[in-house]
């Protein structure tokens, strides 16, 4: 047994000396992308104008890119690879945010910008990607490494898939991975459809499923917080905690995306994939490492724990609206049946409220109440947790009703990123009477270091082989699941739209799905 | 606002200054609305105590101004001795440094103590910075002059730091040889000498990535090796113990900094720009990679981030005091 532990020993000895032998300083060095090639479909599009671009060239400015790293732009119009280059280059000077822009390091990082016009019904483009991807990697040394980046239509992406798998473009020498944006199906039968074609492609662990939501650092945040902390967890079950509200809120109304956003709606757009991760990041256990799949099993049980809806729950649990006109600030917004491109009878929720329960045992009977919703008064994104109130009102007399206020605390997201902790106190002066306050921790006053872009995260995440904060296709499915009920439930309904005004906090059948409990939506 | 402190000078009279500053700070302003009041006011900042030391006006101003762009990033209690000629002086003063982040309507407030003392009343600082650094947070040490390490007097508040932090590429400020001695005394020691090449060190790693070169030439300006040129070789041969590493000056006046890194004569690194930038050839490939100025801010930045043993530091520092 000796010998054993002996031996042990020594080869614990040898794992930790190996890295002092070698030029990695993992305290001070950055991650850095292997060498690849980024194959993006949809370039003339507006997220690779806007974000997908302005955040490689980032990466780049960060000497996070490998000397070869390649980007291959492709869609259907014709186009050079110069053309393609200006293009790019006039939109990550416009769209940069937060970071100078070097031309000299642009000419270098334009040196691996190429193009390749090709429609993707069309399986000959798939063989001109190929030899395209060949030249590349010969001129590059990309060591035959592809991420393929889905910016197109959702409707394209099993056809894409189908046209790169049926071009051999699936397989190579390196590796092959593929990234997809939401929605991922339209409902839980059409995400298993697409799921079924992708997976006939890729294997699941090569599709990357993007919710740039769980990419903002204060989500990523919300992790720190729980598991890095020994003081909250002991505090973060059923027995100490009330309810939890989640709240995404726009200031604006749909802007010209009428079209679109008619088809999709509140519930679709936003509860169906980004709050409901992360409501699954707030409520998960504990995973046991900090590993892709070990943090990945914890939010997809969590959300096969959520208690699926009877038709005849609907009603009292879930509410839709849709913004009349009215004003936001200073400002007068005209209602949703007025924009461009919307049905005048459009049934289409601009505003939704949900009220999950989860049945396991830390959360059994705690409501989290998630909203989300167009034209409020505020662009807002936070989580709510609403602990118990003390266990016995010792200051109920002197308090004037302020001790029944409870403990809360704030985790927000957007803007002004942070962390507030209300509790009560005593107002200074004779007698005892207690007054709420709030303990801040400021993101940007504790850290004033720029916040890197979502996508800039995802992207070197996805490059690197790190899918931790990607969607797995059973969370897809259980989000799905959770929602479908309430969808079915609409579908089949006809409501009195618009039933709140632009500029309010969403319609009064909200506030009174959150009195039936005792409760109130917390004013951000 | 200044305000200034009776002698004799007590650590509990300061923290209680610093406490009728906050008090003061939180009122609402005259030409404030209710909800201005309510919604706005100040945040109190700090995530560490920040000490430094300074030994003539000049420097105290641009120490000064540094602490202001720092304190974004570290809010901190800072803590400035600024050291003067002459016998037997002693003087405090606390204040707040404020700003407005953008799109928001509270302003962040940090608070700054002040100590003016002559060079004969450093046991006294040491006996007042003690009690005025913040409880539970890391405590770091800015030592610019190396006059400051070799005063006997000093050693008491070096002591009190987590961490002590020079820039042995600043004129008269402490060299390999007091920072050795820092490191043999168990202090988690920094130097933004060191941090100015981490993009550098960052860069040859990714591009040599597993490969073991046979020799790797350091170019730098001047017939004397600057700090950063000395760490980079250093750094080299206690990484790669089989690589024979060179070290080469151009023989003309210079800045003793690096210019090129070559490794087995074909791939060579040209760093311009003063730093800025490196360009280099890789499979016929001509590449450039930015990076930071390296601004004494900027690398402050960086090494107030790490209060814990930095081992690959230490072993570079190791090998050249060795």
């Amino acid at each position: 047994m000796q010998n054993h532990w002996a031996e042990r020993a020594d080869r614990v000895t040898v794992t930790l000396m190996s890295p002092e032998t070698t030029l990695q300083d993992p305290l001070r060095f950055h991650r850095k992308s292997p060498p690849c090639a980024v194959v993006i479909y949809g370039a003339n599009g507006d997220l690779t104008k806007r974000k997908l671009m302005p955040a490689l060239y980032r990466l780049a400015f960060e000497g996070r890119l490998a000397p070869g790293f390649a980007v291959i732009g492709v869609s259907r119009t014709a186009m050079s690879h110069d053309d393609f280059r200006d293009k790019m280059y006039e939109s990550v000077k416009k769209f940069l945010e937060d970071s100078p822009f070097d031309e000299e390091l642009w000419k270098s990082f334009a040196q691996g910008v190429f193009y390749q016009s090709g429609d993707v019904g069309d399986a000959e483009s798939y063989k001109d990607l190929a030899k395209c991807l060949a030249s590349v990697e010969e001129s590059r040394k990309t060591e035959d490494n592809v991420l393929f980046y889905l910016s197109t239509q959702p409707s394209q992406y099993a056809e894409i898939a189908e046209g790169l798998a049926g071009a051999g473009l699936n397989k190579g020498k390196g590796w092959r991975r593929i990234v997809i944006e939401k929605p991922f199906g339209h409902d839980l039968q059409s995400a298993g459809e697409l799921n079924g074609r992708l997976q006939k492609c890729f294997n699941e662990s090569e599709i990357y499923r993007i919710d740039h939501y769980l990419g903002k650092e204060t989500v990523q945040n919300i992790m720190a917080f729980r598991f890095g902390n020994g003081i909250f967890e002991p505090l973060w079950n059923r027995t100490y905690i009330d309810n939890v509200q989640i709240t995404a809120a726009e200031s604006i109304g749909v802007e010209g995306r009428g079209a679109y956003y008619q088809e999709a709606g509140a519930l679709r757009d936003m509860i169906q994939n980004h709050l409901l991760q992360v409501m699954a990041t707030v409520a998960m256990e504990p995973a046991s490492s900090f590993t892709s799949d070990a943090v990945r099993d914890e939010r997809a049980k969590l959300l096969r724990a959520i208690r699926i809806m009877r038709p005849e729950q609907v009603p009292d649990n879930a509410v839709a609206g849709q913004y009349g006109p009215g004003r936001t600030g200073s400002q007068p917004l005209q209602g949703f049946l007025s924009e461009k491109g919307v049905s005048p009878d459009s049934q289409t929720n601009t505003y939704a409220a949900v009220t999950f329960l989860v049945d396991n045992w830390r959360w059994a009977g705690v409501p989290f109440y998630i909203r989300t919703g167009k034209a409020m008064p505020k662009r807002v994104s936070e989580i709510a947790i609403n602990f118990r109130t003390a266990p016995l009102a010792m200051f109920r007399k002197a308090t004037a009703g302020a001790e029944a206020l409870p403990n809360m605390l704030i985790l927000r997201i957007q803007p002004e990123e942070g962390i507030s902790l209300r509790f009560a106190s005593k107002r200074p002066g004779s007698g005892m009477q207690l007054r709420p306050v709030s303990m801040d921790f400021n993101y940007g006053s504790s850290f004033g270091e720029r916040s890197p872009a979502a996508y800039e995260t995802l992207l070197l995440d996805a490059i690197t082989g790190d899918a931790t904060l990607y969607t797995r296709q059973d969370m897809v499915e259980a989000s799905w699941n959770a929602v479908m009920p309430i969808l079915d439930y609409w579908s089949t309904q006809k409501f009195n739209f618009p039933n709140y005004a632009a500029g309010t906090w969403g319609p009064p059948e909200s506030d009174e799905m959150l009195a039936r409990w005792g409760h109130t939506w917390r004013k951000p | 606002m200044p305000t200034s402190v009776e002698k004799p000078i007590k650590p509990e009279q300061i923290l209680k200054e610093l406490g009728e500053l906050w008090t003061n700070m939180a009122k609402p302003q005259a030409g404030d609305s209710a909800s201005d009041s309510h919604d706005g006011g100040v945040l109190r900042a700090c995530a560490m105590t920040l000490i430094s030391f300074v030994d003539d006006e000049e420097d105290a101003m641009d120490l000064g101004n540094t602490i202001a762009s720092l304190m974004k990033e570290h809010p901190s209690r800072s803590v400035v001795v600024r050291l003067k000629e002459g016998e037997g002086f002693l003087d405090c003063r606390v204040f707040a440094q404020c700003w407005m982040p953008f799109g928001q309507r509270r302003q962040i407030c940090c608070e700054q103590v002040e100590i003016t003392s002559s060079m004969n009343r450093l046991a006294d600082v040491a006996s007042i910075v003690g009690p005025l650094a913040v409880p539970d947070l890391p405590r770091v040490i800015l030592l610019r002059s190396a006059r400051l390490v070799r005063a006997g007097a000093l050693r008491k508040v070096l002591g009190l730091g987590d961490k002590i932090v020079v820039d042995s590429s600043r004129p008269g400020a402490p060299g390999f040889g007091e920072l050795g001695g820092l490191l043999d005394a168990g202090h988690i020691t920094g130097d933004l000498a060191w941090t100015r090449i981490t993009e550098l060190r960052s860069l040859i790693a990714q591009l040599l990535d597993d490969h073991t070169p046979k020799k790797i030439t350091i170019d730098y300006a001047g017939r004397e090796a600057g700090p950063e040129a000395r760490y980079i070789e250093a750094w080299l041969e206690s990484s790669l113990p089989s690589t024979h590493i060179g070290l080469q000056g151009d023989g003309h006046d210079g800045s003793g900094k690096p210019t090129l890194i070559t490794v087995d004569d074909n791939l060579k690194i040209h760093l311009k720009d003063g730093g800025g930038c490196a360009e280099y050839e890789i499979d016929g490939m001509r590449q450039r990679a930015s990076m930071s100025k390296g601004t004494e801010e900027e690398l402050l930045n960086a090494e107030l981030a790490i209060v814990i043993h930095d081992k690959v530091f230490e072993r570079a520092l190791n090998r050249i005091t060795a």
